[in-house]
């Protein structure tokens, strides 16, 4: 059987495969990454793409939701301190329809209640980081005005009926904001509308009307206290979908961790193998390649 | 006749083959380190006898060179599977080079990351639906956008400019070609008009050498003709080398890239399937490159194409309803429009938030643009698995061809290590030749001492001398 001349020659490219080996495990130990290429893993890199693509998504989401929910705090107190105010003017009106006060009485309840309207006003016109939200889509006017010089009083909205939403990373859409028009001046209950008739009412010293506009105040107050729950329930939802993606977050970037990082252990037991290996060979290429026997002759 | 003449120029001849077998063993061991060297066996033929009245004397030996020891058929195959190697290597290093352009990112977006920045320009659009007017949140569409498209076009650069270094390879190799097809068919005049009925020894050697060479550089099949001639003809079969006629590979530009060319036929696209370096050379440039090059083209157009057609159908900050223009470089076609990705729009109030015919605060058309990305807007892919399904794709053909690499390697090693064993000179067997000869030489010409002693005998017969 006859044998290869070379096969010692031969054994140095074995040598150069280890030390490439050794080469390809020492770049992964000092990055600390399992996959420095698309073609270390094809499927892990494309996972991890993926995976980073969500995770990312979850911590934008995050920052956001930390700006809209100071906004809708800001509007859920604004119509919270509404609410104060328009128990204030029930209890004056339902004084001044007892029909016990005298002329000049119901006068300065009148004039009470003109207070309380501006002081709604100003609430109905309370901006956040310099937007207007109680005017819909049109957030850099006033939303309110009134003209105190008809009797009564006229209402003018500046705003439109526009609804944003917030989308979060698995698909809700969240309302962010309630437009003025829906809650101070709408059809179903008009706030500033009837607080005018009331202050118009009782300013001549009479209660025209009163009783009435101090139903149409109930209804109305009512009514902003069902549209505060719209967005107290914003608030909620924005909590929970940003509680919920900064937990898939969490969870997701242990799995890409996992999924990209070295396991130092084998890494390190790998390259003793490979040195080791690699000791042995030179030493039989040492050995073996010396000698034949013209030595003898 | 028997006589003792006849004996000493038996041995004499016999001194002189001894003399020609030794120079064989010299030659063998003196070429004993070149690879391409083929290790000869000096050549013993018995002389003819002499037939004088039915009585045959035999008439000694002689040593007519040497016979190389090489089986032909064992080296074309080594030379097949060294062309197989050579343009795996090629088509790897290739591939290597491209998928470096990509990178991979850890646990944090790293710039130069393509899909970090899918990612982060859509979430910039994410964040402007809380708030539409803020010009903080609309300058980082825009310098998000810029990340992205700067990224990709540069990626898209790195890949033409990888395509036009690949080209000239191409036309280094086939120089390289032409010189080396030249050179056999001067090789096969000179074997066919020196040795046309056996082996040619040195000149083969030198033939075969060529031929390896060769093979690292082009795939080609050997056929061999009548007079120990050979042609040559690439994998497809085109002639390159008919006996002592060469055809050079002529190149010629086609769409701005080299092609190869015999005669008149455009030999480029068999020669991409060949082998040696210009197969692996042509594959790369001709298929993994384009293809690349074609996703990321889609991955550019689309996105430039919808956010422009979302921000051209909205309402922006300065009052433009519908028409705001367009954030991206408008692409004309597909092909083309990853390098000139960029960022046209410079005011971040240009960008349209609000539906058509909204007021700037609302955020519906925001809302829509970072729904893009989770939109199947890319061959039925979202941005963000598209550009993961491009990255597998890129990495599963970097693995398969390392893969085919290793194998082949291995199998080259075999062979070689197969052909050596039969072909190259082994010191050991040299030096057990070497004592055989010596002691040949020894015993012939003692036989010559005492020949040569019985001669001075046979003159010296019948005068009276003392035997000495």
């Amino acid at each position: 059987m006859r044998v290869d001349p070379f096969f010692v020659v031969n054994l140095s490219g074995a040598l150069d495969q280890t030390q490439v080996t050794q080469q390809t495990l020492t770049q992964d130990l000092s990055s600390g990454l399992r996959v420095n290429n698309p073609g270390d893993d094809p499927v892990a890199a494309a996972q991890n793409v993926q995976l980073l693509n969500q995770i990312q998504r979850d911590d934008s989401f995050t920052q956001t939701a930390n700006l809209t929910t100071g906004a809708l705090q800001v509007a859920d107190s604004a119509l919270g301190d509404v609410v104060t105010q328009l128990n204030q003017a029930i209890t004056l009106a339902t004084e001044a329809n007892n029909g016990v006060l005298n002329g000049s009485d119901l006068k300065s309840i009148s004039g009470q209640i003109a207070g309380i309207r501006d002081q709604v006003l100003l609430l109905a016109n309370t901006s956040y980081q310099g937007q207007y939200i109680f005017g819909g889509t049109q957030v850099s006017t006033a939303p309110f005005s009134v003209n105190a010089s008809t009797n009564p009083a006229t209402v003018t909205y500046n705003g439109d009926s526009g609804v944003n939403t917030l989308v979060s990373p698995d698909g809700q859409s969240i309302q962010l904001n309630v437009p003025g028009n829906q809650i101070f001046i709408s059809s179903t209950a008009n706030v500033l509308g009837t607080l005018n008739s009331l202050v118009a009412d009782f300013a001549g010293g009479l209660s025209n009307g009163g009783v009435a506009d101090l139903a149409s105040l109930n209804t109305a107050l009512n009514f902003v206290s069902q549209q505060r729950v719209v967005l107290d329930n914003s608030l909620t939802r924005v909590g929970l979908a940003s509680s919920a993606a900064s937990s898939e977050s969490i969870q997701l970037t242990s799995v890409q961790t996992n999924l990209m990082q070295a396991d130092i252990p084998a890494i390190s037991t790998q390259l003793s193998l490979s040195k080791s290996q690699e000791t042995a060979l030179v030493s039989v290429i040492a050995a073996l390649g010396s000698g034949s026997l013209f030595d003898k002759l | 006749m028997g006589t003792v003449n006849s004996a000493l120029s038996l041995i004499t001849g016999a001194l002189n083959a001894d003399q020609a077998a030794l120079n064989v063993v010299a030659n063998n061991v003196a070429n004993a380190s070149s690879s391409s060297y083929t290790r000869q066996v000096p050549n013993w033929a018995e002389n003819q006898p002499v037939t004088i009245n039915g009585v045959a004397y035999g008439s000694g030996v002689s040593v007519s060179g040497g016979i190389s020891q090489r089986d032909r058929v064992l080296e074309q195959r080594l030379q097949q599977q060294r062309q197989l190697g050579a343009s795996s290597s090629a088509l790897l290093t290739a591939l290597t080079t491209l998928q470096a352009s990509f990178g991979t990112a850890s646990s944090n977006s790293s710039a130069g990351n393509v899909g970090s920045d899918i990612t982060n320009f859509f979430n910039a659009y994410s964040q402007l639906e809380a708030s539409p007017v803020s010009n903080p949140l609309r300058q980082q569409i825009l310098s998000t956008a810029q990340q992205l498209a700067g990224d990709i076009s540069a990626i898209a650069n790195s890949i033409n400019s990888q395509q036009g270094s690949i080209d000239q390879s191409v036309n280094t190799v086939v120089s390289q070609v032409n010189s080396i097809t030249q050179s056999l068919a001067q090789m096969n005049h000179q074997i066919q008009s020196l040795s046309p009925n056996q082996d040619a020894g040195a000149l083969e050697d030198q033939r075969q050498s060529d031929l390896a060479q060769l093979s690292q550089l082009i795939g080609f099949n050997q056929i061999t003709t009548e007079q120990n001639g050979l042609s040559i003809a690439t994998a497809s079969g085109q002639l390159l080398v008919s006996d002592s006629a060469s055809i050079p590979i002529t190149t010629g530009s086609v769409n701005g890239v080299t092609h190869l060319f015999l005669g008149s036929t455009d030999i480029t696209s068999s020669l991409a399937g060949g082998g040696g370096q210009l197969g692996g050379l042509l594959t790369a440039r001709d298929q993994a490159l384009p293809s690349t090059l074609s996703s990321l083209d889609q991955l550019a157009y689309a996105v430039s194409t919808q956010i422009n057609a979302i921000n051209n159908a909205g309402t922006d900050l300065v009052g433009d309803n519908g028409n705001a223009g367009n954030v991206f470089n408008a692409p004309t076609q597909v092909a083309g429009s990853a390098q000139a990705m960029g960022v046209v729009m410079t005011d971040p109030s240009k960008i349209a938030a609000a539906a058509l015919g909204q007021a700037t605060g609302d955020n519906a058309n925001a809302v829509a643009a970072a729904g893009l990305a989770n939109q199947a807007i890319i061959q039925g892919l979202t941005p963000s698995n598209f550009y993961a399904n491009l990255l597998s794709t890129l990495g599963a053909s970097v693995s398969e061809t390392t893969v085919q690499g290793t194998a082949l390697t291995a199998s080259v090693t075999q062979l070689q290590t197969q052909r050596d064993a039969l072909s190259a000179v082994n010191l050991n067997e040299e030096a057990s030749a070497l004592q055989e000869f010596q002691r040949s030489y020894q015993a012939a010409s003692q036989v010559f001492t005492i020949l040569n002693s019985i001669m001075a005998s046979a003159i010296n017969m019948g005068v009276q001398t003392a035997v000495s």
